[in-house]
């Protein structure tokens, strides 16, 4: 009864949803038809990006109401979200994963570090932004970008 | 006159001279004329049954042949039946043999002991039915005991080695096998020896014709006790819980062929006897028998398929299931004598019907998956599942073979188990209109008992052809596998050929079935009928036409298959690398193994199958907190012998031990025990006269 009774009590925690974002949907997104399944990737990131993207598919900012899905398999994936520098570890990962994934596909880069390599440039470790490694279609920028961005981000490819 | 008694003197002509060949030629001929002339012994024998089947009988005493009583035979169709059965797996297990022999060597199944002695085992799987006297019947007995107990042995020099190796230097499990088998085989002997003098003695003659017209003079305390002797000797041999415990040991140290022929045809004549003396001999009796064999069934059933689930080694896997089919047999047996006890003679008929059916079919799937177990270990030299795999392509006919058969096996619709088991389960399901308690409880739990087997046994043959010869080789000895030679493949193609007739048109058999269950004085044909393709329950109005059946599913398949193939053609398809978690290429270590796949089985029937595992771990010297080695084991011990058997054998070992005071080695000590024995005699000559 606990679990009832908190569903009453708490009620609607969702925020309003705010308009449409600015910007083209992405041309190739078109044939997904509004419904995309979303596989992150963790190419080295310090886990800022990752706590921001979990809060994005919470019930507060809830990315699901506008079609993006989080899946646990690159084959089941039309998007992949990448966050951090790519360390050398992670290079050959990241591209099996990109050409594991079914056509058409994006990638979504996820914060500054996996943009340009933020804070981490020039590391030892680094191999460089995460659009040295595949093709990026969307970038999402920010250390660590809102939720509301990651959020936007997303709409612009389900076009809803 | 009929072909029989020409059909039997022809096989033991063609034994006696294979016996004589095996002995006295030159290895590179021994194994092919004695395989030969086993083939023709089982042609000669199978022609026997076929002809008894067909409705002709016969009966000779030769009173010269043995000592005293003189050698008394007689065939029926219940013994047709089984002679039958024999026949046929002979007649194909000699072809595989000739294949299986061949090219290894003078030792093993290739050794002139084990050659010699084949034609007489396979003599003795014939004749054992037509005995018609119990000396004769204990004689033929006995002799298929020591002749298979010699064949269990024939590898004690070390397991079946592919070409080209070294060989181990001795077997223990063989010998441990042997003594096993040696012991409850012939204190099944004993038990038999008693029942069947106790019988005799109270019949008044030792023919089967006068215990038949003496039985029902016996008082029922006698009776029920001859029974309850008869029935755990024979139930032994059957392989049934719990006096199974040769049977996992025996077939798969055996070598294959002869695992076959022990698997599916030797536990047969264990049913045979107990139908021949249960409801013929002693003319069925109260329902307490029955529903003993029932409970004994119905354990056999489950935990024999458990067991089955639980095994890593192939041939061990196939030993368990041969007692769960058993055990399904002894369940229709018991029904049937249950159902006479109660006056329904048609069920009685129909369950009698139901379990003889099975035991043809499980001889016919039985025989073929031991022969493919067989062709596997001699490629590869392997028995254990979590070694093998990858086997569809390099022994592409074995595996399609191994394949069919269990789909016999696993009591599904297209497969030949399906048509007993549903013959089976309609008797019990239609068997609750018999009046009685016990009735009322026994049979639905029977029903129940028969399903779970079933669902068991599905996940058995998924697990031994899945693992078995799907996936990728996890051994190297698997990967370097090569199909069987052409002789072996021939002897398995003809038990396919039977395999996939009884899966077809059972209806073949139906007028020889009728017989066979006439003869222990049942009606026949009173309910089921054969007609044209099917099987048909006259009083139940149930059918079932397997050949429909068969048509049915395959369009299905044929158009579940298709439709996405034609339609899915107009899609542009990429070749992708297998997805393996970003990492490196999966390894045949990752597969799913036996033991894994057998582990949710194991975790559901934790408190049955008690299974025990040890956890080692060995710290490094310096700190007690790094570890320099874990060790993991872990077994699943068979419970019944490990609470049963073991006991009784440390009590036996104890008594050895203190008899052995007895014995001091002194000569006095010994003259004095004869001189006490005899005075103790005397007395009791004095005071008893």
């Amino acid at each position: 009864m606990g679990l009832l009774r908190k569903i009453r009590t708490t009620g609607r925690v969702a925020e309003p949803a705010p308009p449409r974002p600015e910007g083209q949907v992405q041309p190739s997104a078109r044939q997904l038809g509004g419904s995309v399944q979303v596989r992150c990737v963790d190419a080295g990131s310090c886990n800022g990006c990752e706590i921001e993207i979990a809060a994005a598919f919470n019930p507060v900012y809830d990315a699901e109401r506008y079609g993006a899905r989080q899946v646990a398999s690159p084959r089941h994936a039309d998007v992949a979200l990448v966050t951090g520098p790519v360390t050398r570890n992670m290079a050959a990962p990241l591209r099996r994963t990109v050409a594991a994934m079914g056509e058409p596909r994006l990638v979504v880069a996820v914060g500054d570090c996996a943009i340009n390599c933020g804070e981490f440039a020039g590391g030892y470790g680094v191999e460089g932004a995460v659009a040295d490694v595949v093709p990026v279609d969307l970038a999402v920028p920010g250390c660590p970008p809102e939720p509301e961005a990651i959020v936007a981000a997303l709409r612009r490819v389900t076009g809803r | 006159m009929s072909a029989i008694p020409a059909a039997l003197a022809t096989a033991t002509a063609l034994a006696a001279t294979g016996a004589l060949a095996g002995l006295g030629l030159p290895y590179r001929l021994r194994v092919a004329v004695v395989g030969v002339l086993t083939a023709g012994v089982g042609v000669a024998g199978g022609t026997a049954g076929v002809a008894a089947l067909g409705g002709s009988r016969w009966r000779a005493v030769y009173s010269g042949l043995v000592p005293l009583a003189g050698a008394h035979v007689a065939v029926d169709a219940l013994a047709g039946l089984f002679m039958a059965v024999a026949g046929a797996v002979l007649a194909a297990v000699a072809v595989y043999g000739i294949g299986y022999a061949t090219g290894h060597g003078a030792h093993g199944l290739g050794s002139r002991t084990a050659q010699a002695v084949l034609p007489v085992f396979a003599l003795s799987l014939v004749l054992v039915p037509v005995a018609a006297a119990v000396s004769t019947f204990l004689l033929l007995w006995e002799l298929m005991a020591l002749t298979s107990l010699f064949l269990v042995l024939a590898e004690h020099r070390g397991g079946h080695l592919p070409l080209g190796r070294s060989r181990e230097r001795g077997s223990p499990s063989v010998r441990q096998a042997g003594t096993w088998y040696a012991v409850m085989t012939h204190l099944g002997l004993v038990l038999l020896l008693a029942g069947f003098a106790l019988f005799a003695a109270q019949a008044g003659g030792e023919t089967f014709a006068t215990l038949r017209a003496g039985a029902h003079g016996i008082p029922p305390t006698v009776r029920g006790l001859v029974f309850v002797l008869v029935a755990l000797a024979f139930t032994s041999k059957a392989g049934a819980v719990p006096l199974h415990a040769w049977l996992p040991r025996a077939h798969p140290e055996a070598p294959s062929p002869v695992s076959a022929l022990m698997s599916a045809a030797m536990v047969n004549l264990g049913i045979y006897g107990l139908v021949r003396t249960g409801l013929d001999l002693l003319g069925g009796g109260p329902a307490w028998w029955w529903l003993g064999l029932l409970a004994m069934g119905g354990a056999s059933a489950v935990y024999g398929i458990l067991q089955a689930a639980m095994a890593s080694d192939l041939k061990r896997l196939l030993a368990y299931s041969t007692s769960e089919n058993m055990g399904l047999v002894l369940t229709g047996v018991g029904a049937s004598g249950l159902f006479a006890a109660h006056g329904d003679k048609p069920l009685a008929a129909l369950a009698l019907a139901a379990a003889l059916l099975h035991v043809v079919n499980h001889a016919a799937f039985k025989a073929l998956l031991f022969c493919a177990a067989g062709s596997v270990l001699r490629a590869t030299g392997l028995r254990d599942l979590d070694r093998l795999g990858g086997l569809r392509a390099r022994m592409p006919v074995t595996a399609a073979l191994f394949a069919l058969a269990a789909l016999g096996a696993v009591a599904l619709p297209p497969g030949n188990g399906f048509i007993s088991e549903w013959l089976l389960l309609q008797s019990l399901v239609h068997g609750l209109a018999v009046p009685g308690v016990a009735v009322a409880v026994v049979l639905p739990l029977s029903v129940a008992l028969i399903a779970l087997s079933t669902g068991i046994a599905a996940a058995v043959f998924v697990k031994a052809l899945g693992v078995g010869f799907f996936a990728r080789p996890r051994d190297e000895r698997a990967a370097a596998a090569r199909e069987a030679p052409p002789l072996m493949l021939a002897g398995m193609t003809l038990l396919a050929a039977g395999v996939v007739a009884l899966a077809l048109v059972p209806g073949l058999l139906g007028h020889g079935l009728d017989r066979a269950v006439g003869a222990v004085g049942l009606p026949g044909s009173g309910a089921l009928t054969w007609g044209g393709l099917g099987v048909r329950l006259t009083d139940i109005s149930a059918r079932l036409e397997p050949l429909w059946v068969v048509a049915a599913l395959t369009a299905a398949i044929v158009l579940a298959t298709g439709l996405p193939r034609l339609y899915g053609r107009r899609r542009r398809r990429v070749n992708a690398r297998l997805w393996d978690c970003g990492g490196g290429a999966p390894t045949p270590r990752m597969t799913y193994t036996a033991t894994s796949f057998a582990e949710p089985l194991q975790r559901v029937f934790d408190d049955v199958l008690a299974p025990e595992q040890d956890v080692d771990v060995t710290p490094v010297r310096e700190s007690a907190y790094l570890v320099e080695r874990v060790r993991f084991q872990h077994r699943v011990p068979d419970r019944i012998e490990h609470r049963l058997y073991e006991p009784v054998l440390r009590a036996l070992a104890s008594t050895g031990r203190a008899a052995r005071r007895l014995a001091g080695g002194s000569v006095h000590l010994y003259l004095g025990y004869g001189f006490a024995g005899l005075v103790v005699l005397l007395l009791a000559l004095v005071v008893g006269w």
